[in-house]
């Protein structure tokens, strides 16, 4: 899978909250625009931002080959017909459109994934919501990576367990609920720590805040995607 | 570097308690998210995922239910691969393999579910809810969950709205399994005592 990679790539130097916007900017305006024009479009600013990344388009295509095969697969059930023909050619080409603008947002996702930490997406979080429920998510977000790699050996270890008691003979609904069980409880267990942990601590609203600053290159980027987010708008209102 | 020089502000002991849980439970979705049996075709894969949002809709009430949903996809968004098959990435939440809905229905079905259990932001003693609303509560979730997951399936591949339904049709009966799994769990009292 991707993951961020430490570089100087001009999607490195960028702020969190303009490639956010990119990105979400594309998505609606994908979702607005399923044409061929609106996609050849957004396949441009995919690329493009793969080339701020430094990033192979054949890199990301691999790494998110699972969703990219489900994906293709979608115009085969979109043409498939109960009778004759057996074969439509008209929805199925439709469902191609659709499922081809899915890649520019892979794409500018992925770049995103790349060039940023994870501690630059929480300071972004943290930003753009405001006063303490932004607070909360963005303490929350740092605690939940840290904690999710030791959940997952948790609930990988109770697997192993009921596995090691012979649990692949019991009916799967057994299976499921013990793994369940076990697993909350494992995970209600971690939760008194750290919430014990936490006010040991002084756990306070009022701690300093990680430093982000907007460059002049970041705002013809948060530009673009205010641009790509307000541009349905353009077909509501055309002039 | 600026200072801050006022007294400090401590965060509510229950605050810090329904928090941490959210937390928790957070990482707890992305831990059974990994824990899937990938089925081939466009169809997502079979996961012990419902149950993140079956835990923090009856744990934690409607708020911190969804908080807990809300940082799960939160952390999914900034690169951690929390999603399904190591997935990750706000294009996987948005589009992916047309699956997005589900997660966001994961959000909104645990937000519903606590809403119908506890009736109120504030979650009460699970000891003090009957059965039948908490296993109302699970069935609500799940309906949710497909009412927003299939539409945008269909929005997101180009399927018409009942192909797409017929595409997850053969997900029913697994999910009907969870539901019924997370209904004995609930009826054994394994989440009052906590």
């Amino acid at each position: 899978m991707l993951s961020y990679r430490p570089g100087s790539s001009l999607a490195h130097r960028l702020d969190p909250r303009s490639k956010l916007l990119v990105q979400f900017g594309l998505a609606v305006a994908a979702v607005a625009y399923p044409t061929l024009p609106g996609v050849v479009a957004a396949t441009a600013v995919g690329l493009t931002a793969l080339a701020a990344a430094r990033l192979s388009p054949l890199a990301v295509l691999r790494s998110y080959r699972v969703v990219v095969a489900v994906l293709a697969l979608a115009p085969l059930v979109a043409g498939v017909a109960l009778g004759p023909p057996w074969f439509r050619v008209e929805p199925a080409l439709r469902s191609a459109l659709y499922v081809g603008r899915v890649l520019p947002i892979l794409f500018v996702s992925a770049a995103y994934l790349v060039s940023t930490p994870v501690r630059e997406t929480r300071a972004a979080v943290q930003r753009l919501v405001p006063g303490k429920p932004g607070q909360l998510l963005g303490v929350g977000m740092a605690l939940v990576v840290r904690l999710f790699p030791l959940v997952l050996a948790d609930v990988r270890e109770v697997r192993d367990a009921i596995r090691a008691r012979g649990g692949e003979r019991r009916p799967v609904w057994v299976r499921a609920r013990l793994l369940a069980v076990r697993s909350l409880s494992r995970t209600l267990d971690r939760s008194d720590r750290l919430s014990l942990a936490l006010r040991a601590r002084c756990f306070a609203w009022n701690p300093t805040l990680p430093a982000l600053a907007f460059a002049r290159r970041d705002y013809p980027v948060a530009l673009l995607g205010v641009a790509l987010a307000l541009s349905p708008l353009a077909r509501a209102f055309p002039l | 570097m600026s200072q801050q020089h006022e007294s400090v502000d401590l965060v509510g002991d229950e605050t810090v308690k329904y928090f941490t849980t959210a937390v928790l439970l957070a990482a707890l979705t992305a831990a059974l998210s990994q824990i899937s049996i990938p089925i081939p075709g466009p169809l997502p894969p079979f996961s012990l995922q419902p149950f993140g949002m079956f835990f923090a809709g009856l744990l934690l009430g409607p708020l911190w239910g969804g908080v807990a949903l809300l940082l799960y996809l939160l952390v999914g968004i900034a690169g951690v691969p929390v999603f399904s098959n190591g997935n990750a990435g706000l294009g996987y939440v948005v589009a992916g393999q047309g699956t997005g809905g589900f997660l966001v229905g994961f959000l909104v079905g645990a937000v519903v579910a606590g809403a119908i259990a506890h009736r109120s932001t504030e979650p009460r003693d699970l000891g003090d809810i009957s059965v039948p609303v908490q296993v109302g509560a699970l069935v609500a979730a799940v309906a949710v969950v497909y009412a927003i997951g299939v539409p945008w399936l269909s929005m997101v591949t180009g399927l018409p709205l009942v192909r797409a339904a017929t595409v997850m049709a053969p997900y029913v009966p697994l999910d009907l399994v969870k539901l019924a799994v997370a209904v004995v769990i609930v009826e054994g009292g394994y989440l009052a005592s906590r």
